[in-house]
């Protein structure tokens, strides 16, 4: 079976990792710690995930932990359903740091400085991390759950 | 009426709470402008401001995004246009709604040269389009409000979102007055859309909960 392939080449090789299960449309979804993330993506990439088809981020809940996620697939020619993993990396609320992946899929640019400015999650060795969608002296994390909009007139009554 | 306040930010305000995101080398200069002086000029603009009213009526017609020219005027004979273009940083501070317009520079009233490396400086420039009939009791109640809500905020750093917190108070502070009926719509206004809500009959701001 193609699913599971990477879940079972990781235990071969006795990587600590966690399946979360198939999400709707086949895709086997792992979740990875933090400190092991590093070594993990370099070892996807090696192993033939060449293409890291979308970064986001999202907050698991109120108090909880903010979760990066990554879809990787392989980019080949002649194939008709590429392999696809979905990874996610759960950080803690208070000190969200997470190692960046733009040294081996530079499409993680700025999909992680979007991760960033709107939830947080400060990548280590991102090599220009900041602002992206915000202006660049904003205050607060705003897809975060328990942001709160400031009450600017222009946002709120203006005409 | 509309009119130019420029008003000295307490010390506390400091440029250092961002400026670790802004790249170094660009060159700020420090402030070296004596107390005195400050306050000399302000009690002058003061006393511009209010005594040629008519005259900056006119000029406010034009544009406000319009350059000065340099020109030699009192109170500030150095006043020119500094700092505004890119190798000073382009450092560009301001908030600018419907009827407030606040500036991190200095603006001289007459002359309306814009002075970036005054950054110690917030110039207001109050409802440019004169969207409400304004008098001065009116005017000095707006630049009370802004005088305490920039005290309120020393010690915030100097950027954008600050100043957009400063100017949303003072639109909120113009809304209350104008559903106090202490100020009413112009109607000779160029563009008379009621932009704070359509004029309605025996209403007062206790009739709406977070007015």
């Amino acid at each position: 079976m193609q699913q599971d392939r990477l879940s079972d080449w990781l235990v071969k090789h006795e990587l600590v990792h966690r399946s979360l299960g198939f999400d709707c449309r086949g895709i086997e979804t792992l979740q990875i710690k933090t400190e092991d993330w590093d070594s993990i993506a370099v070892i996807s990439y090696v192993y033939g995930y060449n293409y890291l088809r979308s970064q986001c981020a999202y907050d698991v809940a109120p108090g909880g932990f903010l979760a990066s996620v990554y879809h990787l697939t392989r980019i080949q020619y002649g194939i008709d359903k590429p392999e696809e993993v979905c990874i996610k990396v759960f950080a803690p609320r208070n000190n969200p740091r997470i190692p960046s992946v733009f040294w081996i899929w530079r499409s993680a640019d700025f999909q992680e400085r979007e991760s960033y400015d709107m939830l947080g999650i400060s990548y280590d060795n991102h090599p220009r991390l900041k602002r992206i969608l915000m202006p660049e002296s904003w205050i607060g994390w705003p897809l975060r759950k328990d942001y709160i909009t400031p009450n600017f007139y222009e946002i709120q009554d203006a005409h | 009426m509309a009119t130019t306040a420029t008003f000295l930010a307490p010390s506390g305000f400091s440029i250092q709470g961002w400026s670790a995101k802004r790249k170094l080398g660009r060159g700020r200069k420090p402030w070296s402008i004596k107390a005195q002086q400050q306050q000399q000029q302000l009690e002058q603009e003061a006393a511009q401001s209010q005594g040629s009213i008519p005259q900056l009526q006119q000029e406010q017609e034009e544009p406000l995004q319009e350059r000065a020219k340099v020109q030699q005027q009192p109170p500030q004979p150095m006043a020119k246009n500094k700092n505004m273009s890119r190798e000073y940083g382009g450092q560009w501070l301001s908030c600018c709604t419907r009827h407030v317009r606040i500036y991190a520079a200095y603006i001289d009233p007459v002359t309306h040269a814009f002075d970036q490396t005054q950054m110690d400086k917030l110039t207001l420039i109050l409802d440019p389009t004169n969207e409400f009939a304004w008098t001065p009791d009116t005017c000095q109640k707006v630049y009370a409000c802004f005088q305490e809500l920039v005290d309120h905020y020393e010690g915030a750093p100097l950027s954008e979102y600050t100043l957009r917190l400063i100017g949303s108070d003072i639109e909120h502070y113009i809304r209350k007055l104008l559903y106090d009926g202490e100020i009413k719509y112009n109607m000779n206004s160029r563009v008379l859309n009621f932009s704070m809500g359509k004029p309605r009959v025996k209403f007062n701001s206790s009739q709406i909960q977070n007015a």
